[in-house]
């Protein structure tokens, strides 16, 4: 081999600023010559670390589909790994989640009728509706529902930051299923609406309770005495909407905030290697 | 007992634990140095909690740990050093239709590594020592019992913890597989503190510098494995034919009994070795039990 690229010729190659024909010659050429390419000059980091990233991108796997799908929501991309391990997402929950919602719509339309009545025909979605991001939160994180759940206790974001996280994914998930079918209702929609502040209420009570007890035993407590709350309207004060009428959504929207705070001041004790 | 490890790394002091009315840990009080340190004890001696209040996936209800420099009773500190150690619980669970990639990712995202082409960077190094590199897109589900608990442990090594907590790692390997491990131990015990619990003796022999012996909820024995032999030093016997007085034999493969206590008649001193220092120990009967 005769001739070689001048070295002014090498550098600005090695900087990217030849024109693509004298790129192309560059590198034909290097290709063939050993002392040449040698001289090419290069930072070893940055080659290090662009050959990792070509490995990666060749070799990683594809990300699933929730995971797909919370990276377009804009959740970054570890977080959307993270989140798609959640026990409560899996796709079993997620169709429990739109039969029960199914079924409720279904039933209030079956049972929906003019007149004063109208209305009733909506409580058994109303009950309904906030009881699902409790049971999502009951099974979202813990020892006794994520297989996992040992060796992640023993990570840094075991505790607080994992079923907060993993609370509001389900929180979201479970509105956004409830507020889809709400449409579907029949009745006013100021009323086919008045689940969200109980929903809001209960997963935010669900998370203070959990700080003491576990989130299985939190949510059935809740369950429980949401239940009887709505049995007892009509039972004491003979108005079946009691529990969704204007005065309990006005006690709904202080206490979220409130357990909210006391959430965020017992954290600690969401830890599993801290004392309850 | 023997003296303390040179090098302290996790100190605990009365360590206690109750579950209900059970007492599980009952003032636990031991030291781990750097290398490779065997937890000994029958089922129900409180290994198992124990390693878990290490690893800081259980409170204590009372008495001090202190690892690696930090107090697992701050919970600053324990995050600290959660960042720091490494944990292969005893019954790791899994999500079986994520494949192997997957799940030691997940974990690794647990353990903070946020950055995407460092974590598949460590995946993939973990799952190479564990020899589990060929099958990373293989489904959880299809993989045989060794597969899973070489798995569990490539998440325990994430992050190349300076602590590692192995409950019974070798169960469901085979031969050669808890060959591999042992060199993988040993070489991690190098220059970190890996403290691990089994049932078999042969491991503790193998690789382990200094040994536990845990019972009833507390740790009778602390020392090396030749301390731990060294409480049966003349209460071995070997004799062709059974003991007449009560006390622990077994037929061996030539034929002849071996016999853990009182002389046999026409009983000859064996050699002991570190499980019958073991079995000793836990017969209670040991009158050079260690404290």
């Amino acid at each position: 081999m005769t001739w070689h690229p001048p070295r002014d010729l090498v550098e600005r190659y090695a900087r990217g600023r030849l024109d693509p024909v004298l790129t192309m010659s560059v590198e034909s050429h290097l290709a063939r010559c050993p002392a040449c390419r040698a001289a090419v000059p290069y930072e070893e980091e940055w080659l290090t670390a662009s050959w990792e990233r070509i490995e990666d991108l060749v070799d990683r796997p594809r990300p699933r589909l929730a995971t797909r799908l919370l990276c377009r929501f804009g959740v970054p991309e570890h977080v959307a790994v993270f989140l798609a391990a959640t026990p409560a997402l899996a796709r079993g929950w997620l169709v429990a989640m739109a039969g029960v919602l199914g079924f409720a719509v279904a039933a209030a339309r079956l049972s929906a009728q003019d007149g004063p009545g109208a209305a009733d025909a909506l409580i058994p979605f109303l009950v309904a509706a906030p009881l699902l991001p409790l049971a999502g939160i009951a099974a979202a994180y813990g020892r006794h529902v994520d297989p996992a759940y040992e060796s992640q206790a023993a990570t840094p974001l075991a505790g607080w930051r994992a079923l907060l996280l993993r609370a509001l994914a389900v929180l979201c998930c479970a509105v956004a299923l409830t507020g889809a079918a709400t449409p579907l209702l029949p009745g006013p929609p100021g009323l086919a609406a008045a689940w969200l502040l109980p929903a809001l209420a209960l997963t935010a009570a669900a998370l203070a309770l959990s700080t003491r007890f576990a989130p299985p035993v939190s949510v059935a407590a809740l369950a429980a005495a949401w239940s009887g709350a709505v049995a007892a309207g009509p039972l004491f004060a003979g108005d079946l909407l009691l529990a969704f009428s204007p005065g309990a959504q006005a006690l709904y929207a202080l206490a979220v905030p409130a357990l909210l705070a006391l959430v965020y001041l017992r954290r600690a004790r969401l830890d599993p290697g801290e004392t309850r | 007992m023997t003296a303390p490890p040179a090098t302290v790394a996790v100190t605990v002091r009365d360590l206690a634990k109750r579950y209900g009315r059970r007492v599980v840990l009952d003032g636990v009080t031991l030291e781990l140095g750097r290398g490779v340190t065997g937890l000994l004890g029958p089922n129900g001696a409180g290994k198992t909690t124990l390693l878990r209040c290490l690893a800081t996936t259980l409170a204590p209800d009372g008495g001090e740990v202190r690892a690696l420099g930090l107090d697992p009773a701050d919970s600053g500190e324990r995050v600290a050093l959660r960042r720091r150690l490494g944990y292969l619980p005893q019954d790791p669970g899994f999500y079986p239709h994520f494949t192997v990639f997957e799940l030691v990712e997940y974990v690794a995202i647990l353990k903070e590594l946020t950055d995407r082409v460092t974590r598949h960077r460590e995946v993939r190094r973990v799952l190479g020592e564990v020899d589990l590199a060929d099958r990373a897109q293989a489904k959880v589900r299809r993989l045989s019992g060794g597969m899973r608990q070489r798995l569990a442990l490539a998440q325990a090594l994430l992050g190349d913890p300076e602590l590692l907590i192995l409950d019974e790692p070798t169960v469901g390997l085979d031969p050669e597989q808890r060959m591999r491990f042992r060199a993988l131990a040993s070489r991690l015990g190098e220059s970190r503190t890996v403290l691990l619990s089994t049932h078999q003796t042969e491991d503790v022999a193998a690789l382990c510098e200094r040994v536990i012996v845990m019972k009833d909820g507390a740790a009778v024995f602390q020392g090396t494995p030749g301390d731990l032999g060294a409480v049966a030093a003349g209460r071995v016997w070997l004799s062709d034919r059974p003991p007449t007085e009560e006390s622990l034999f077994w037929r061996t493969a030539d034929g002849r009994y071996r016999t853990l206590g009182a002389r046999p008649p026409a009983g000859d001193p064996a050699d002991p070795g570190i499980e019958d220092g073991y079995l000793l120990l836990l017969g209670g009967s040991s009158e050079r039990e260690a404290s």
